[in-house]
């Protein structure tokens, strides 16, 4: 608890302080409509008295004016209070989802591999969410609902010190059962919680299933599951519903007894001659008005407690480092192809949940090879081989556990990561598109490539009369999940991005779905063009491209099984490749 | 989402929420009489009392009791009330609850139901949102339909009280009451724009989000990490937008509803001054006191009801979004009244049928045919029979509609038209007859869930009358299952173990075999083998006899196992024959085996 206290005073002074300026609108706002609220009642208790005092007409008028006026300014002030308390929790929460963002992209890949998009949605959105209300309201609404309960206890003192003194008492007690009782509620909400995320969570398995389940006759089985998941999730939230509703209810009647002796206590002072009839309305109406400080104290701190959790998650997330450590200073060539070579490559994924850092079992084992500047190499090897993996060390997705890569005669850890990524490209299987403008899709939201250089690399590629058929040309926002393209536009636009990169390098994981003949002739070309003038790995999957490499690598379980020059290889009978060639291809990929 | 015609939507929003309201009938109406009669009527009790000790004190009304006996009536008030909101919570609590548990099980039952290539509109996890809150709002809205009574009652009450004592002032201050409710009449339909325009908004953050963190290594590659932030903070700032809009209009009229009771009062105030003047007048301060506290109290009342129209808007939304899921079925089939057993023992599941009814001798197809709705794509005519106990292979390009085939055999696809024969007797209805015992499937990319290995597996079945063991080695897991830490026990799916994609076939695998069908459907179960498991495995299939195999492959231990092999292009049936006939009399069929085309690859990774 008491690092996460820290916690929150570093959210509040990162997130919260800049809008300090708003804050304290808001605060004035917060206290001018406590004095309205608190001035509202002696109106009307100088109402009661004066008009039974037989004031003139006029008098009266004019109180019931001033009470009509004060009203519409404090409607006025309550509206202005919401927006200006949303504003800010947005505000706040929109810079902490960036800084997120901007530190989550610039960790290392493991990190990444370890967590689905969708987990990355709840992290950075839902628990960021949870602290809108921090921001918005947490210190304004303590701080002017404390203030709000001093005033009142002082006004009702002021009318008479035992009526002051009773509530006092009342109040005192009240919190202090609050305090005692809020607790009891908070487990049995994450229970709750927790018994609806399991339900949803089966039911949304089981919608991405539904074959497998109808097909081996699993339908009375999995609804019988759904309703074992309903039951969980009814007794969790019944249970929590009771006990906050009993703790609220206690509380609430002790305080409202409080009310009722206050009032009654009134009654015998005025009987005393002490109060006039118009002060024990007063007082009754204070009482009245102490309820909401009571209350909106209890929501907060509730409140407090129920955004713990995502403080807890958002700061684990921000302490995460980057296992890349970017202090390199020595600079790549700026243009022709780069050599790469490896040098005693081990490497291992280290378990995420694991603080010590082993690495888990070894994917590439003692590598060492170097591919010529402006040569082409075919990877080949089975699933788990390790290909992915060592395509990725070209760019220093990962560092390795033992040995070096070097690009151009330079070991990768000495060189800025920005350089490093300039100068390599790759093009993956799967792109994915942005639900955004076609020009962002391609530059990856850079606004500084020209539009002239876009076009041109479009239609070089043979999709100028795609573009001039789109309604906004660049600017056409693309469908969600890359909706109305082909599979074979889709590839043709990741190699749009990478021609605009003009890169140094580049890794080629070939696509192994069929595309159509006229598409499949658009992107050999595009290959032929993007591979001259270039150091290329490609990841093939097919016959037809280990025929235009210069050099051959077969990976098996992290090792060279075999690398050399295609021709070379492929006239040796006895070479593994060239068994491939002629048990087939397919069988060897797998 | 409103602009979307829904075809099938024949009922309006009211008559599902009385078909929910029937569904648990005394549940509906102790939620109502506790949640909101009370919850309305009770406020209205403190203020009486209250009126009598003023009135008491100062004479104009002689007090019947003591001071602190109304005192303790004003507490034993509250505390009735408050006991009632417990008995309201746990009323209302259930209620949602076993309402929603219906809502998603017709849900569930009629999606499992649909053919499974097209049972969703939308990505499962678009439809999670379906499932939680539109469901959600449905319960919601039930809840309130009860208010109006409570409320009704209160107006009736309240204002009569007040007209009692003075008809005059009443009307006076029932004037502010009226306005509201007009206005917020008028503006429930930008209420329901602006709510839209905010959740869109959100919508496209997240979408953003999802997008930007699956495409990371390209954003890294291309270092415009900055620009990306740049363009999330831009998403993110119009949603800031939207939202303010949403929040300042609601709470401009929910701020004025509610400040109305000021102006009530401050109404009353102008009314009353003549009226109480003097002390002596026919409206005591008592009566004042009381009008002040009604008022405040009737007009929370008038907003809520205001707002009741709103709501009823909203739920139609999401009744069209629930229909939405209900592809093709009658209004009715949403609201259906079947057992959900929220409470007590469940009843056992029904056992398993074990052996067929008919063991298939022969199994024939008969001019099948399909086309994908709005294309020329499709299967068909394809004839072919599967002898019982015979190793049929169907093979082809990607894209030659094997799958295809499968799924429209089973009734996965709907058929536009041709016959399946179970040993002679056409089969009317495939999606149904095409399950265990008659027949199994594994599809090409086959899903496990969150559940123990074992769970996966079995998927409900009876221990003890099927072999788990001998599915698991049919399977070829066996020497997998060593190496898995906790054994049948190991968690897998997404939230456990990530299994190869090798031994997730091999689970489905071992799933289909556990259930001892007569027939045996693979799509492509061998993508993510190696070659020497994939002949391990049809060596193993070769020892169940009685077992019949239909499979997707094109790969030759696979081949060499058939007894007949179907040769698919482009939906059609192009050869069919053995593996020798087939080499030797078929073209298409020779480059598949030679694999010498640029089009002929592999599903790996």
């Amino acid at each position: 608890m008491k690092s996460s206290r820290r916690t929150y005073a570093s959210l509040l002074r990162e997130y919260f302080r800049p809008l300090w300026q708003r804050a304290l609108i808001l605060l004035l706002l917060l206290l001018a409509g406590i004095a309205l609220q608190l001035i509202n009642p002696v109106l009307l208790s100088s109402f009661i008295d004066e008009a039974i005092a037989n004031a003139p007409l006029q008098r009266l008028l004019t109180l019931a004016g001033w009470f009509l006026g004060l009203a519409f300014l404090r409607q006025i002030g309550s509206v202005a209070e919401a927006a200006l308390a949303a504003d800010i929790g947005l505000r706040a929460t929109n810079r902490l989802r960036a800084d997120l963002v901007r530190h989550c992209l610039n960790l290392d890949l493991a990190f990444h591999n370890a967590r689905t998009p969708g987990e990355m949605i709840e992290r950075i959105d839902g628990d960021v969410e949870r602290l809108n209300n921090f921001f918005a309201r947490f210190i304004i609404d303590l701080l002017g609902n404390a203030l709000l309960l001093l005033g009142v206890l002082v006004l009702v003192w002021n009318i008479h010190w035992q009526l002051g003194l009773t509530l006092v008492g009342f109040t005192f007690a009240t919190l202090l059962l609050l305090n005692r009782l809020r607790d009891i509620g908070v487990p049995l909400f994450k229970k709750a919680r927790q018994a609806d995320a399991e339900l949803y969570g089966f039911i949304e398995e089981r919608l991405a299933g539904t074959e497998d389940i109808r097909a081996n006759g699993a339908v009375a089985y999995t609804m019988r599951r759904l309703l074992e998941y309903s039951r969980r999730m009814y007794r969790a939230n019944i249970t929590a519903d009771i006990v906050s509703v009993s703790v609220f209810g206690v509380t609430r009647v002790l305080f409202l007894s409080g009310t009722g002796v206050a009032l009654g206590l009134g009654a015998l002072l005025y009987l005393d001659g002490l109060l006039t009839i118009g002060a024990v309305y007063l007082a009754y109406r204070y009482t009245e008005i102490l309820l909401q400080p009571i209350e909106v104290i209890n929501r907060q701190i509730q409140d407090l407690q129920q955004a713990g959790a995502a403080v807890v998650r958002i700061q684990e997330l921000l302490n995460r480092p980057s296992r890349i450590q970017d202090t390199g200073t020595t600079p790549l060539p700026a243009t022709g192809p780069l050599p790469i070579q490896f040098e005693g490559i081990t490497f291992g994924y280290i378990d995420e949940d694991n603080a010590t850092g082993a690495p888990l079992e070894l994917v590439l084992r003692g590598l060492t090879f170097e591919l010529p500047a402006g040569s082409v190499t075919g990877l080949l090897g089975r699933t788990g081989s390790g290909k992915t993996t060592l395509s990725r060390m070209v760019f220093r997705a990962y560092d390795p556990t033992q040995g070096a890569v070097r690009l151009g005669g330079q070991d990768l850890r000495s060189v800025p990561l920005a350089e490093v990524r300039r100068a390599v490209a790759v093009v993956t299987q799967e792109i994915q598109l942005f639900h955004a403008a076609l020009r962002d899709n391609l530059t990856l939201f850079d606004p500084a490539v020209p539009d002239e250089k876009i076009e041109q690399v479009i239609r070089d590629l043979g999709l100028g009369e795609w573009l001039n058929s789109l309604p906004a040309g660049l600017n056409t926002i693309l469908q969600p999940g890359g909706g109305g393209l082909s599979a074979g536009q889709a590839q043709l636009l990741a190699l749009v991005r990478v021609f605009l990169s003009d890169p140094q390098i580049v890794v080629l994981d070939e696509a192994s779905s069929r595309l159509d003949p006229a598409t499949e002739h658009l992107l050999e070309q595009a290959i032929t063009r993007l591979l001259a003038g270039r150091t290329a790995i490609i990841i093939a999957h097919r016959l037809g491209t280990i025929e235009r490499v210069d050099n051959v690598m077969i990976l098996e379980r992290g090792e060279i099984q075999e690398f050399g020059p295609r021709a070379t290889l492929a006239a040796d009978p006895a070479s593994r490749f060239a068994q491939l060639l002629t048990t087939g291809l397919e069988e060897a990929l797998v | 989402m409103t602009p979307q015609p829904q075809p099938i939507r024949e009922w309006p929003t009211w008559r599902y929420i009385f078909e929910l309201a029937r569904y648990k009938p005394w549940l509906y109406l102790a939620s109502g009489l506790f949640a909101s009669t009370m919850f309305y009527v009770f406020p209205l009790i403190p203020g009486l009392i209250v009126r009598d000790l003023l009135d008491g004190l100062t004479g104009a009304a002689p007090l019947q009791v003591d001071i602190w006996a109304l005192v303790g009536l004003f507490i034993g008030v509250w505390f009735g009330r408050h006991l009632f909101i417990l008995f309201a919570v746990i009323a209302e609590a259930s209620l949602h609850m076993i309402i929603n548990t219906l809502l998603r099980r017709n849900l569930l039952a009629h999606v499992l139901q649909q053919p499974g290539a097209r049972a969703l509109p939308h990505s499962p996890g678009e439809a999670i949102s379906r499932f939680r809150n539109d469901v959600e709002s449905m319960p919601e809205f039930l809840s309130w339909t009860i208010d109006p009574i409570g409320q009704a009652i209160v107006m009736i009450a309240g204002l009569s009280t007040l007209a009692s004592i003075d008809p005059l002032i009443t009307g006076a201050v029932v004037i502010p009451i009226l306005i509201t409710l007009v206005i917020v009449n008028i503006a429930s339909k930008r209420i329901q724009r602006y709510r839209q325009a905010a959740r869109e908004a959100i919508g496209s953050v997240t979408d953003f989000l999802g997008e930007t963190f699956g495409a990371v290594v390209a954003i890294q590659l291309a270092g415009t990490h900055e620009h990306v932030v740049k363009h999330f903070a831009a998403r993110n700032e119009t949603r800031r937008k939207a939202a303010l809009a949403d929040l300042l209009f609601s709470q401009m009229l929910e701020t004025f509803t509610y400040n109305s009771a000021n102006f009530g009062t401050g109404i009353l105030l102008l009314v009353a001054a003549r009226a109480m003047q003097g002390g002596a007048s026919t409206f005591t301060v008592g009566d004042f006191s009381l009008f002040v506290s009604y008022l405040g109290w009737l007009t929370i009342v008038t907003s809520m009801f205001g707002s009741h129209l709103i709501r009823y808007r909203q739920t139609g939304v999401s009744v069209q979004r629930l229909m939405g899921l209900m592809t093709g079925a009658p209004p009715q089939k949403l609201v259906e009244h079947n057992p959900i057993h929220i409470l007590g023992d469940l009843p056992a599941l029904p056992p398993p049928p074990t052996v067929s009814a008919a063991p298939l001798e022969m199994l024939q197809v008969r001019k099948l045919t399909y086309r994908y709705p709005g294309s020329e794509k499709g299967i068909g005519p394809i004839d072919f029979d599967l002898p019982r106990g015979s190793f049929t292979v169907i093979t082809g390009r990607i894209g030659s509609g094997k799958s295809t085939l499968l799924r429209v055999l089973l009734g996965l696809l709907p058929k536009d038209s041709g016959e399946i024969l179970w040993n002679g007797q056409p089969i009317p209805d495939p999606a149904a007859f095409f399950t265990p015992p008659h027949s199994a499937y594994t599809p090409q990319a086959p899903r496990l869930f969150s559940e123990s290995l074992k769970d996966n597996v079995l998927m409900g079945l009876p221990e003890d009358s099927f072999d788990f063991e001998a599915a698991i080695r049919q399977a070829v897991f066996e020497r997998d299952l060593a190496e898995l830490d906790e054994g049948v026990a190991t968690l897998v799916g997404t939230r456990g173990v990530r299994l190869s994609g090798g031994q997730l076939q091999r689970t489905a695998a071992a799933r289909m075999f556990v259930r001892q069908p007569e027939l045996l459907v693979f799509d492509d179960l061998s993508s993510a083998l190696d070659v020497d498991t994939e002949r391990l495995l049809w060596e193993r299939a070769a020892q169940h006899p009685g077992q019949t195999f239909l499979v997707v492959s094109h790969r030759r231990p696979a081949l060499r196992r058939a007894d007949q092999i179907l040769v698919l292009q482009d939906g059609r049936l192009e050869a069919r024959g053995t593996l020798n006939d087939l080499l030797a009399s078929s073209p298409e069929f020779q480059r598949l085996w030679a694999g010498d085309f640029d089009t002929q690859t592999t599903h790996s990774e």
